[in-house]
């Protein structure tokens, strides 16, 4: 083998496990920190509870949050199925009893989240995307929300 | 009426840039130019009257009657021209003209090649204009005209909001004048370093726009979204900081086309990505698929023809690329010589470029496959930091090796005391502050040896009495940024709370004390002030949040107060009270350096300023 070929092989073979190398480490970090969204219902239908990061999207249930200090309790719903969410913090302007909200947190139980996050919305009309596809999967989709 | 003369404006302008091309085809090159010239002033008077019709509240305008709201200040009435689908697509548009109106007047030599560059300017206008006309009019009559217009958003009701999308669009659409500069240079096989200086101001000129409009959107979100963050690793910011990667691969690569006329293909095909990405990012933004306040048009007929426009010129360009690129002479790169480390910048900045690209569509490829995921900060953080370490001690090197040869390692003495005494530094800045984290001690050391390396050069070059400014400005820049960023995200530190009138909470060495708060009515909105009063060790001051209730649309805006000093800024915002509550809920933040990432963003651009009104090598 000549020494340029011999060269050019080494080359392609040293970028070609730094590329794998670096594709690992990017795909697998990606993995790690996607946050899967999930319906009240999405998550009583599911066969395993999901263990880490995730974001519950529902509307909060009337009348269902209560509030001592710094904590928060209340009820996400989708009208079919619910889930308790325990909250510590400050509670974004726009999160109100009957709105639309999503929580990000991590599952104590099938029905029962602790959230680290509620996510603001941008105004009193927005709908998160999400929270209208959970409500159209259970049916409770109103005209007012739009198309 | 008004409507009617708009809308002939438009579609004369539309016939112009017809002519323009049919004149192009005729070789009358000076009729083409003349006519591409025509259109382009056309557009910019409509959009002058849009901006007549926005400040007269003329509602039997689509766009207006959409947007805006008679009770409206006067400078958001005008600043509402541009904050809609419609408008913003015409000031695009004018902006396109715009880019070759200035290089049609600038450069004067009445070449095919001239008249190639404005033949591709007048169709990426004309394709945009065609879509402006058929799916998103401004200028629509409606019909019996309404009393009151629908109002715009009040989140975009902020100074700093008024110039950030036209600065942004700047810096975008300019970049359509290189996609133009490039496929001519490629038909009319110039594609060289003659060609190169040609290029060269234009391309510094939009990357200087793009980067004063992704600061000044950083900034906003900084004060007003009241979350004591800048970079939130949102698909929307994501998306205008692809083209700024790119186009920043595209002027080290221009700057070896200029110098060694070499790496010709290569930045042909930068600078065709470049716009590709660049409106990608429009796309991205205003199509809908994302949840954001920037998204206006949720009509999914309009994302499509946008995705069209994209594929369309994209591959169109490529094509060209393809047909016409000259064979290179295969050019040996030596290892320690600046092409090399030129090369190895693209490289990396593409691997930065594809890892904001990944977290940005993964979500939404994945939510074509029903199923919905977010991608975390964490992901940027983690994937980038270790590069960003390399990245930065590459910039460090590069600039001291010379063209073409190779220098011994012998020459990179000062870099290995510089190496050293940032070793040193960084270390005692870690010991000092307690602060024991090796991703920490890695950052303020590489940037350490960027800043140390940048002092030594421009040091040397004043001994030797060359300037060469625009660079070190730039790359300075770079290294305050990143050590900003560091020590921001490592010695900053925030507190939730409740708090009622009257109360003070106590954390550690401060304190923060409730005293009042009124009731105000301004112009369009409600506004409710808070009092505080902080104690910081010695210091004492007030700051003074508030909330706004904009009255239409419906909607609740969080204003910010922040107390700078020297090195940090204590920030605070409140939200809305319930109606039976009677505590307050409130977000403090102690931002460290923050005024240096705003220094470094501040350097960048000054370093491309300069370098756009540098004398021509």
């Amino acid at each position: 083998m000549n020494s340029n070929i011999k060269r050019r092989l080494y080359f392609f073979l040293v970028s070609l496990v730094v590329v794998l190398i670096v594709g690992q480490f990017v795909f697998k970090s990606l993995k790690k920190n996607t946050i899967y969204f999930f319906s009240p219902s999405d998550l009583y239908n599911s066969t395993e509870i999901p263990n880490g990061l995730i974001r519950i999207g529902g509307m909060v249930k009337n009348d269902s949050i209560k509030k001592s200090g710094n904590q928060y309790k209340f009820i996400i719903t989708d009208k079919q199925n619910e889930i308790s969410v325990n909250y510590s913090g400050i509670k974004p302007n726009l999160f109100v009893e009957g709105q639309g909200a999503v929580v990000e947190g991590k599952l104590t139980s099938r029905t029962s989240l602790t959230a680290s996050k509620i996510l603001a919305k941008h105004d009193e009309n927005y709908m998160p995307k999400e929270v209208a596809d959970a409500l159209k999967k259970s049916g409770d989709w109103k005209k007012k929300y739009g198309k | 009426m008004a409507s009617n003369i708009a809308n002939l404006i438009l579609i004369l302008s539309i016939l112009f840039s017809f002519l323009c091309n049919l004149f192009f085809f005729k070789k009358k090159n000076n009729l083409s130019i003349f006519f591409f010239n025509a259109s382009s002033y056309l557009i910019i008077l409509s959009f002058f009257l849009l901006i007549y019709f926005f400040c007269s509240s003329n509602f039997n305008i689509s766009a207006v009657y959409e947007n805006s709201h008679s009770l409206k200040p006067l400078f958001y009435k005008f600043a509402g021209t541009w904050g809609n689908h419609e408008g913003s697509l015409l000031l695009f548009i004018m902006i396109v003209g715009i880019y070759g109106l200035l290089f049609s007047r600038y450069y004067n030599d009445d070449s095919r090649f001239k008249s190639w560059v404005i033949f591709f300017q007048n169709n990426i206008f004309l394709i945009f204009l065609i879509f402006l006309i058929t799916t998103s009019n401004p200028f629509d009559l409606i019909v019996p005209t309404p009393i009151e217009g629908l109002g715009l958003n009040p989140i975009l009701q902020d100074p700093l909001l008024v110039i950030h999308p036209p600065f942004l669009y700047l810096g975008y659409v300019g970049f359509s004048l290189t996609l133009s500069l490039v496929l001519s240079a490629l038909i009319n096989k110039q594609l060289n370093d003659r060609w190169a200086k040609i290029c060269w101001p234009w391309v510094m000129t939009s990357w200087v726009f793009l980067t004063i409009g992704i600061s000044l959107g950083s900034i906003w979100a900084y004060y007003e979204l009241g979350w004591g963050g800048y970079w939130f690793w949102d698909p929307v910011e994501n998306a205008s900081l692809m083209p700024w990667l790119v186009s920043t691969a595209l002027i080290h690569s221009l700057l070896v086309l200029k110098v060694r006329n070499q790496m010709k293909n290569w930045t042909s095909l930068l600078a065709i990505l470049t716009f590709s990405f660049s409106l990608l990012g429009t796309f991205l933004v205003r199509s809908g698929i994302l949840n954001s306040v920037h998204a206006f048009a949720n009509d999914p007929d309009r994302g499509v023809f946008i995705l069209l426009i994209i594929f369309f010129i994209t591959s169109v360009s490529l094509v060209i690329q393809i047909l016409c690129s000259s064979s290179e002479l295969k050019n040996k790169f030596l290892f320690f010589s600046k092409e090399s480390f030129v090369n190895i910048n693209n490289l990396f900045l593409l691997f930065f470029l594809f890892v904001v690209l990944l977290g940005t569509i993964y979500p939404i490829i994945s939510s074509i496959f029903n199923k919905t995921i977010s991608i975390g900060p964490v992901y940027y953080n983690t994937i980038l930091a270790p590069f960003v370490f390399i990245f930065l001690i590459l910039m460090s090197i590069g600039p001291l090796l010379k063209w073409s040869q190779s220098i011994g390692i012998k020459n990179l003495n000062p870099s290995l005391m510089i190496f050293f005494i940032s070793i040193l530094l960084s270390f005692l800045i870690i010991q000092f502050t307690r602060q024991n984290d090796l991703i920490l001690y890695l950052g303020i050391l590489t940037s350490l040896v960027l800043i140390f390396t940048l002092f030594y050069e421009i040091v040397k070059n004043i001994k030797k009495g060359s300037f060469y400014y625009p660079r070190l400005c730039s790359h300075l820049g770079v290294g305050v940024l990143f050590l900003s960023i560091f020590l921001n995200a490592y010695y900053s530190k925030t507190k939730d709370f409740e708090i009622s009138m009257g109360e003070t909470k106590v954390f550690d060495k401060l304190s923060i004390k409730f005293l009042k708060q009124d009731i105000y009515k301004i112009n369009n909105y409600l506004e409710m002030k808070a009092e505080f009063k902080i104690f910081i060790e010695e210091k004492v001051f007030n700051l003074t949040p508030s909330v706004r209730r904009y009255l239409q649309p419906d909607q609740i805006t969080s204003e910010t107060s922040i107390q700078p000093t020297l090195f940090s800024n204590y920030y605070l915002a409140i939200n809305f009270p319930d109606q039976n509550s009677t505590t307050l809920g409130a977000r403090y933040y102690y931002n460290f350096l923050i005024h240096g990432i705003w220094l470094g963003l501040f350097l960048i651009i000054f370093g491309g300023v300069l370098s756009v009104f540098k004398k021509r090598i």
